[in-house]
């Protein structure tokens, strides 16, 4: 159970499931005074090696090995671990699978979920969950149904993976430079307007230092889908990028450049140095994920978090990433690898090292709403990413279809917008059948 | 494939050459020992040929007529990833890409060749600058695309920096749409350029001394020479660089992927390997990406003939 959730009690539930699959018994009360039948029950792991590939930086690393030490003493598994790159893990997995080599358990992106679950690389797992008796409530709504399929659509159906993480991607602002200003703080309830957004931007834009600086890629979904519009509908087999919300907003995120020059000039935003100059504190506003708070925390002004601009709708709207951790369906050690993969994901000791490192939140509710939230280091305002996870963050449009080509191609020629040769509206009437054709290919390769 | 096999070529021989004058009916036991022994030579770079290049060289073909995703099992879809590669414009456009950045080859030749001539020369330092040149072609192509990624920045890269120098405003290399591409292609020759240096100077350095001096005796000035001695007498060598570089450049993807990991700005850096290597491992399309792969091999083979015949009719005419 994850009831009284600690590595022991939550190895003891799993340990017994590995025992028992699908007998119900061990879904009770197994909180506490289980250790004996968990040293005892998790031997079941003795003398098998399962391999485990992530990616990942060193503070992840860290955690993880602590987590993998953990769960190797507990159940007397070897696990092996193969480390990759960010930029090689999809190529190296892909790799694997050709090769009839799948590691047993293993990060699955998002955007892959549909195609894995659907070519039977990935284990439907619900009934291993079940079975070990787990809370699957305690862990983020949104990270477990990123990992659900039914047949048809991501998002419903039966689970294919556990979220190593969930990402909501804040706003942030330096409190710093605000008030050097004279500006009066941004409310953390009510966010800007558009409008407000911009004049505020516009009033801190002086020599070496601007309002804001935001890469298109990543920031655009925050306008578009407050000012209610979409990439896609819901069902995502129709591109709806060609409708006055969506050029509003596109139009609107291009003129705080274009016209309020409010940003760094395009040649100094290209090279990719908004993020430097934010964090040399030459920039008003700026993206906030988990993952870049232990680098912000080093920064020498104070800044927090506060919720995005909002356009026409009122309500203000961000993506929330994530990455899923799966077990193969061709492991020769089933319930022993789908423990793994639930000890990584939701194993208390480990979600507390990793958001104490600052490299993300905790994929435990209780825990993010609790101690997560009464941690005293920064931000203060720690409560907007929880509220992302929990209450607004959306997945990014690719996340949910067979490749994210469709939406790849959006990005290609974006440029001409943000340069002015091309106005919002036009560029979009004519990209929405160039994506429409891509997203028709991509769900008939899916079948659908 | 010719460099892995050259162990064997001595041991194959000396197998033939051993036998005595009278070549003997039944084969004696060293004769067969021997060619044992050759076989063996033979096999090991050849099975690895056969296993890594033509084995997935024809299972690529066959995918090329499915849709293979890598993760299920090929379907056969007859010629419409052919017909796809046709109408997509991205297949065009890196086609394109990947051809432009071949201007940088007989720039590149042109510079290795003076470079070697001026190397030819006794000068002090010959070989700290011959080591030099040589660096880049030794240094891994990684970490060279990195270095020169830096380079490139827009408002501290070195690039920038010395021509500000000179009072010029250089642009945002890598990305601005005009000169991705050139930037790209400077840095490919700067890569290149002690390799082909090297084998010039060699064949600058087997040129008989005998032909310059009896140019000389007939009053032939030094551009005469070189264009009538040292131009011809390594051209096989041009020949030999003009065809790998052709090869080597049309599978240009290192650099491409790793200074501008998403094709360069409206696409204008993507080369035909980095989009198939993109349709294949993050689009799904492994079917898709081997037909192009497919057709680019044909590409490159034509050319590739074509460079042959060029170069054999060169040859006939130089002797008539």
């Amino acid at each position: 159970m994850f009831g009284n959730f600690s590595r022991r009690s939550l190895l003891g539930g799993i340990g017994a499931a590995a025992m028992a699959a699908g007998l119900a018994a061990c879904g009770g009360e197994t909180s506490t005074g289980s250790s004996s039948s968990a040293s005892g029950s998790a031997a079941g792991g003795a003398g098998v090696e399962l391999t485990y590939m992530f990616r990942g930086g060193e503070d992840e690393r860290k955690a993880y090995d602590q987590a993998i030490a953990a769960f190797e003493k507990q159940t007397g598994a070897k696990v092996k671990v193969i480390v990759t790159d960010a930029d090689q893990y999809r190529t190296k997995l892909q790799a694997a699978i050709t090769g009839n080599q799948v590691p047993d358990v293993f990060y699955l992106e998002q955007g892959s979920v549909m195609a894995f679950a659907k070519n039977g690389i990935v284990k439907n797992i619900t009934p291993d969950i079940e079975a070990a008796g787990l809370d699957i409530d305690r862990v983020w709504k949104y990270g477990v149904d990123s990992y659900r399929f039914d047949g048809d659509q991501v998002g419903q159906g039966d689970i294919y993976g556990l979220p190593k993480d969930v990402g909501p991607f804040s706003f942030g602002y330096n409190k710093t430079m605000l008030e050097a200003a004279g500006i009066p703080l941004p409310d953390k309830d009510k966010p800007y307007t558009w409008a407000e957004f911009r004049e505020v931007a516009k009033q801190l834009t002086k020599d070496e230092q601007w309002g804001t600086g935001l890469n298109v890629v990543w920031n655009l979904q925050a306008w578009v889908w407050s000012n209610g519009a979409d990439w896609a509908d819901e069902e995502r087999r129709t591109v709806t990028v060609d409708t006055p919300e969506f050029a509003e907003a596109l139009q609107d995120f291009a003129d705080i450049q274009l016209v309020d020059k409010s940003t760094p000039s395009v040649e100094q935003a290209q090279t990719m140095d908004t993020y430097q100059r934010w964090m040399r504190g030459q920039i008003g506003f700026f993206p906030v994920g988990p993952w870049d708070v232990s680098t912000y925390r080093e920064l020498d002004f104070e800044w927090d978090l506060i919720p995005w601009p909002v356009g026409k709708t009122g309500e203000t709207a961000t993506w929330l990433g994530s990455l899923g951790i799966s077990v193969s369906n061709k492991t020769k050690h089933p319930e022993l690898a789908t423990q793994l993969a639930m000890f990584l994901s939701a194993d208390e000791e480990t979600q507390r090292s990793l958001y104490k490192a600052g490299v993300q939140i905790p994929n435990l509710v209780d825990m993010a709403e609790g101690e997560y939230l009464d941690d005293e280091l920064a931000p203060a305002n720690k409560e907007e990413f929880v509220q992302i996870a929990r209450d607004y963050g959306r997945a990014l449009p690719a996340a949910e279809t067979w490749s994210p080509e469709w939406y790849d191609d959006f990005w290609i020629d974006i440029q001409q917008v943000l340069d002015g040769k091309v106005t919002a509206a036009d560029w979009l009437a004519q990209m929405q059948p160039r994506m429409q054709q891509k997203l028709d290919q991509a769900n008939m390769a899916a079948g659908r | 494939m010719s460099a892995t096999t050259a162990p064997a070529a001595p041991a194959a021989r000396a197998a033939t050459a051993s036998p005595p004058s009278p070549p003997p009916k039944r084969k004696s036991k060293l004769y067969r020992r021997e060619h044992l022994v050759a076989a063996a030579f033979i096999a090991l770079p050849l099975v690895g040929f056969l296993t890594f290049a033509i084995g997935p060289f024809l299972y690529s073909i066959y995918a090329s007529f499915t849709n293979w995703n890598m993760l299920s099992s090929p379907t056969w879809i007859g010629l419409a990833n052919y017909r796809q590669a046709f109408g997509d414009p991205y297949f065009r456009t890196s086609l394109f890409n990947t051809f432009f950045y071949m201007i940088g080859i007989p720039i590149g030749l042109a510079l290795s060749l003076t470079l070697a001539l001026a190397m030819n020369r006794r000068m002090p330092g010959q070989s700290f600058f011959r080591a030099i040149y040589y660096v880049p072609v030794v240094s891994s192509l990684a970490a060279v695309s990195i270095l020169w990624q830096w380079a490139y920045n827009g408002d501290f890269g070195l690039v920038n920096q010395a021509l500000e120098l000179i009072g010029v405003d250089g642009p945002n290399w890598l990305m601005n749409v005009s000169t991705v591409k050139p930037a790209l292609i400077i840095m490919a020759i700067w890569k290149g350029l002690g390799y082909s240096m090297l084998l010039y100077l060699a064949a600058l350095q087997s040129v008989p001394r005998s032909l310059y001096e009896a140019a000389e005796l007939d009053g032939a000035s030094s551009m005469k020479r070189f264009w009538h001695i040292t131009l011809p007498m390594v051209q096989p060598v041009t020949f030999f660089l003009v065809v790998t570089n052709i090869i080597a450049g049309s599978q240009i993807f290192t650099e491409i992927n790793i200074m501008t990991p998403t094709g360069g700005p409206e696409f204008s850096s993507a080369s035909v390997v980095w989009y198939i290597w993109r349709q294949a491992f993050s689009n799904l399309q492994m079917g898709y990406a081997s037909a192009m792969a497919v057709l680019l091999g044909i590409l490159v083979f034509l050319i590739t003939a074509f460079q042959f015949w060029l170069n054999a009719r060169n040859a006939h005419e130089g002797v008539d």
